[in-house]
């Protein structure tokens, strides 16, 4: 499937910044699941950045700007090809060692009484696997759709989802897919499975409930040693699909913060990202 | 290997520092005397006042609610942090700055300046007063005198010699002119000619505070007299503290470092416009132009001369 | 405590004294009477002169103190020094071998010869390292081992200081200060210098800079600034190797290169050797809340353009954890065994050995895993029965946040106090350099517990230090 994708970001430097130094995670790389066809990042600086690919593997700019005026625009804009493995990706050369994602840090530490009654299971690592993205479904609650197109990051690049108008079906919030993926692989890791955060978008084209979903998104991979690495999406409770389109994978949604920037002011506002196919 | 922006700015201030510590002390002697002397009611403050409004301290003085004796004002010009330009502050900055750049000086400069320091930092206020005072505001001076000493006998005219220079006279130039403005009205030529008694007080005070009343008769071979006084602080090229001195070391400091770097600067513009002022001209045509005049002139371009060396050579 | 007395470097059990130590015994007897006395004060002097201070933590502004220097060198022999600085080399090529792997493949890991958990959960491991490439292949480049001496042929490596070893303006100022105090001394016996550490760092620095550095690297120091305890340290080597001394905001990153802002504008920087702790190099990275970091830094060396020394991350190396399988690396990636000893360790994890150390604290050292400048630490001899306690209450609630070594008999050697000349315990730190090639200077750090019967060298514990001299053939 052919998915057309333009996403804009903004950040306002605090005044006064003589430099202002910006880490873009924003660029998809070609991998088993897709082929970007084109894509351009956008904004002030971008000309002399400097790219490179962090331990991850990802695609990252670092930009520069010396006495930045007012609000920083970021925009990204192109279209990707992608192939429906059934969240199959196997094993990709250059990437880091699997084991790296069993590192459990503040973000993925779930309750025990989320995974406990899977430390003793018999099955295997695949079935574990979906009943796990299902009971990280059922105890946090899937998102009512529609509700996370503003997401706000704060200063230190940590993100949480803004919450909507509330449909007050239910007394507590319901989980961000950030939520959902860190209990996701938290989980994995304290089975001993390594398991990492992916950040990328999600297109139109499914249930209806799902398509209020699309835009900016995030959900999970876990290995197998059989499969390599597999795509669990804890929020729409399937795996990836050719509707996924991938950016940065990660140790959590910290180390795959798409816009990072220092002096940090206010943070980064995310615009709602549109996605469509092309 | 080329200097930080950073090293050549606490060069400067470095520099700044001691010099201030120094006319801070200078200053404070000549009120103590003055307050001393006066016989007038309410005098002797008056005098702590206006040497205070000439070291641009009087409004964080007052801002406290103090009352102006002299071992309050003392205290307040030797030890308080919240004092900006207290000998105290002034020794710390110049040791913090001295600190960051221990490699761009020698070891007798820093030695002479951390010496100062911590003994300095031992003195207890309570135990300075009267004579005591009058021999630590000796020492101060004494500071002055051994870190330029250790300064001009140990380290290489380079870049760093020229920054050091700079901020040394760009601080005498800015004390010299605001010892004048301070007592400027008892400068300006009258119809009698004779000073009465309260303006020879006032006009030693001027001459001690640029430590120049012996000095003046070495060049005049004369009584006090307003005019004199005023050529000699302002236009005596022979007078290391007076305004054409100092005007033209910054000049020539400024050209060194520009023709080591190879290229001339905004800053050196602002030295050249600073010199003009004292440069060619007499006592005549300043008093005509108006005294207080020609010394805020002078005061606002001699702070350009500051603000442009940091913006021509990256103070940060 | 051991029933034997400490070993003396200097005198045999009998009296006689020691081969390496003649001349220098020799050289005491001629003394006149008060000789040392003054040569102590005068050497008070001359390290007062030379400015070598350290801040200390908490107190007022500007109280710098002058870490106490005795007067009565250390020696060690040609053959000695030369079986310890084989060792040495070992033990840091295979340290370095682990830190690329542990960044790469992770073949030790997948070997099963150290459980990935210690590895992988490790404060110390740093994951933004995977992958990277850095310059000859190197993490660590100064080292600092710490040993200890027990017999004539006992050494044991107490700890490897990976991250930002620091002491090596002591080493550097002591040999300075006796050759002032005791030039004769030196007339009557070959003594190694070490003179040349400055130059040898510039030549390590030199050789690791980037590909696409300049034919003549611009090295700078990264110093946290005048107020770190080490301060002194940093502007020294600055000032001794001909680098720029900087601080945070004295460098900026624009288009992925590092420069530094001097008078006549940005200048290129090509290595910077930095002493600041990894969570405060780069805010964009690493701790958002530094102000002593380089916003952008760790981004410019990701994609080669600068080389930080040392790596961030080799402190998984130097961990109290990791320290006991370094046997096990040595042999993993050299295939040799371990030419210089650990100290004998005890895993509280292990119900019999906990057991054992439980009912035995008295006599043992317990070491907190992640702790550091003697803190959280417990030396069994000297502490109180209700510290040991606690001890024992803390090791059975946390086993994993301990581990617990036999107190060693520290060897002694002749000292300069008030009541004359007396043994006194000391280690060693010998300073190595990993470049183009491996450089060991002859000697190192000795500190020195002043106190009579402590064990405690720090100085921060009431320690000196001593030169040390390595003795040519």
């Amino acid at each position: 499937m052919r998915i057309s994708i333009e996403h804009q970001l903004s950040v306002t430097p605090p005044a006064g910044t003589v430099h202002a130094v910006l880490q873009v995670m924003l660029t998809p790389i070609n991998g088993p699941s897709q082929s970007v066809d084109s894509w351009s990042v956008e904004m002030p600086g971008i000309g002399n950045a400097a790219r490179f690919a962090d331990a991850y593997g990802n695609s990252v700019h670092l930009v520069n700007q010396a006495r930045p005026e007012g609000t920083l625009l970021v925009t990204v804009r192109g279209e990707v090809t992608t192939t429906d493995r059934h969240g199959v990706l196997g094993r990709v050369s250059g990437e880091p060692v699997a084991a790296l994602y069993k590192r459990v840090t503040a973000l993925t530490r779930p309750p025990v009484t989320l995974y406990g009654k899977f430390r003793s299971s018999k099955d295997n690592r695949i079935d574990i696997l979906h009943a796990l993205m299902a009971r990280v479904g059922e105890t946090l609650g899937v998102a009512d759709a529609g509700e996370q197109s503003q997401t706000q990051m704060s200063a230190d690049g940590a993100q949480s989802q803004s919450q909507g108008t509330a449909s007050g079906q239910t007394a507590r919030p319901p989980a961000s897919a950030a939520d959902l993926a860190h209990a996701f692989i938290g989980s994995c890791r304290a089975l001993d499975i390594p398991a990492r955060y992916v950040t990328g978008y999600l297109a139109p084209g499914g249930p209806e409930a799902e398509d209020k979903l699309t835009g900016f998104h995030a959900w999970a991979e876990a290995f197998d040693d059989r499969l390599g690495w597999i795509g669990f999406d804890p929020t729409l409770q399937l795996c990836p699909t050719d509707r996924h389109v991938r950016l940065a994978a990660g140790l959590d949604g910290l180390t795959t913060t798409p816009l990072r920037i220092v002096p940090a002011g206010d943070g980064v506002a995310m615009q709602e990202a549109v996605v469509s196919i092309a | 290997m080329t200097m930080l922006g950073r090293t050549a700015q606490n060069l400067f201030w470095l520099s700044r520092y001691v010099e201030r510590a120094e006319n801070m002390a200078r200053l404070l002697e000549v009120g103590y005397r003055m307050s001393l002397t006066s016989r007038r009611e309410g005098g002797a403050s008056e005098h702590l006042v206006s040497m205070m409004q000439a070291a641009e301290v009087d409004e964080a003085f007052a801002s406290k609610d103090r009352v102006a004796d002299v071992d309050t004002v003392a205290n307040f010009m030797m030890f308080d942090p919240d004092n900006f330009s207290s000998v105290y502050s002034c020794l710390l900055a110049a040791r913090t700055n001295a600190r960051s750049v221990r490699t761009a000086i020698t070891s007798d400069m820093w030695e002479s300046i951390n010496s100062a320091w911590l003994e300095f930092s031992q003195i207890k206020p309570r135990d300075v007063r009267g004579a005591k005072l009058l021999g630590l505001l000796e020492w101060v001076k004494d500071i002055g005198h051994q870190f330029r000493g250790a300064l001009l006998g140990t380290i290489l005219r380079d870049d760093g010699f020229a920054f050091l220079q700079a901020g040394n006279f760009i601080e005498r130039a800015d004390n010299t002119a605001r010892i004048l403005d301070m007592k400027y009205y008892v400068l300006l030529p009258r119809a009698k000619m004779v000073g009465g008694d309260l303006d020879i007080q006032q006009w030693t005070l001027i001459l001690r505070a640029a430590s120049a009343h012996r000095s003046y008769r070495h060049v005049y071979h004369d009584r006090y007299k307003a005019h004199n006084i005023a050529d000699f602080l302002i236009l005596r090229p022979e007078m290391p503290r007076s305004l054409i001195f100092c005007a033209k070391y910054i000049e020539d400091n400024l050209a060194t470092l520009s023709q080591f770097y190879g290229q001339k600067q905004s800053c050196d513009e602002a030295a050249s416009q600073l010199r003009s002022m004292v440069d060619g001209t007499d006592m005549d045509t300043i008093f005509t132009y108006g005294l207080h005049e020609f010394l805020t002139e002078f005061i606002a371009r001699n702070n350009r001369v500051s603000d442009t060396l940091s913006e021509s050579y990256n103070f940060y | 405590m051991a029933e034997n007395p400490p070993f003396d470097e200097m005198y045999n059990p009998d009296g006689s004294v020691r081969e390496p130590y003649r001349a220098l015994a020799q050289w005491l007897e001629e003394q006149p009477d008060k000789a040392l006395t003054l040569m102590q004060s005068d050497a008070e002097a001359i390290f007062r002169k030379l400015g070598i201070t350290f801040a200390v933590y908490g107190s007022a502004e500007g109280t710098e103190k002058v870490i106490p220097f005795d007067v009565i060198p250390r020696i060690i022999a040609a053959q000695e020094w030369r079986r310890l600085s084989k060792g040495i080399e070992q033990r840091v090529k295979a340290l370095n071998a682990f830190l690329y792997d542990i960044y790469h493949r992770q073949e030790i890991l997948k070997a099963g010869r150290i459980p990935d958990k210690l590895i992988l959960q490790n404060e110390a491991f740093c994951p933004e390292m995977m992958g990277l490439e850095p310059a000859r292949g190197i993490y660590a480049h100064i080292i600092g081992v710490d040993i200890v001496r027990v017999g004539p042929d006992a050494f044991y490596v107490l700890e490897d200081n990976l991250r930002t070893p620091s002491g090596v303006s002591y080493m550097l100022e002591d040999r300075e200060a006796m050759m002032i105090l005791a030039p004769d001394l030196f007339q009557r016996q070959k003594v190694a210098p070490v003179e040349n550490y400055p130059e040898n760092l510039r030549r390590t620095l030199e050789s690791v800079a980037p590909a696409n550095a300049s034919a003549s690297p611009n090295i700078v120091v990264l110093t946290p600034g005048i107020y770190n305890s080490a301060y002194f340290e940093h502007s020294f080597l600055a000032d001794q190797m001909g680098a720029t001394l900087c601080e945070g905001p004295d460098l900026f990153v624009d288009g992925g290169k590092v420069y530094m802002r001097t008078t006549t504008g940005p200048e290129r920087v090509d290595v910077i050797y930095r002493r600041i702790d990894d969570d405060y190099l780069d805010p964009l990275t690493f701790n958002p809340g530094s102000m002593l970091g380089v916003p952008g830094l760790f981004d410019a060396y990701r994609a080669g353009n600068v080389t930080l020394v040392n790596a961030p991350g080799t402190g998984i190396a130097d961990d109290k954890a990791v320290y006991t399988y370094v046997p096990e690396i040595i042999e993993f990636y050299l295939g040799e065994k371990a030419l210089l000893q650990n100290v004998p360790t005890y895993n509280c994890t292990d119900e019999e050995q906990r057991n054992w150390v439980l009912s035995n604290i008295g006599d043992l050292v317990v070491k907190e895993v992640h702790g550091s400048g003697g803190y959280g630490m417990m030396v069994g001899p000297t502490s109180t029965k209700a510290m040991h306690a606690e001890f024992r209450k803390k090791i059975e609630a946390r086993p994993d946040n301990y581990i617990v070594q036999p107190t060693l008999a520290l060897s002694t050697c002749p000292t300069y106090v008030n009541a004359g000349i007396a043994p006194r315990h000391v280690d060693l730190r010998p300073y190595v350099l990993i470049g183009d090639e491996v450089r060991i200077t002859p000697g190192g750090l000795t500190r020195v517990a002043l106190k009579k019967g402590s064990l405690v060298v720090n100085s921060s514990q009431g320690g000196g230090t001593k030169d040390t001299w390595v003795l040519e053939d």
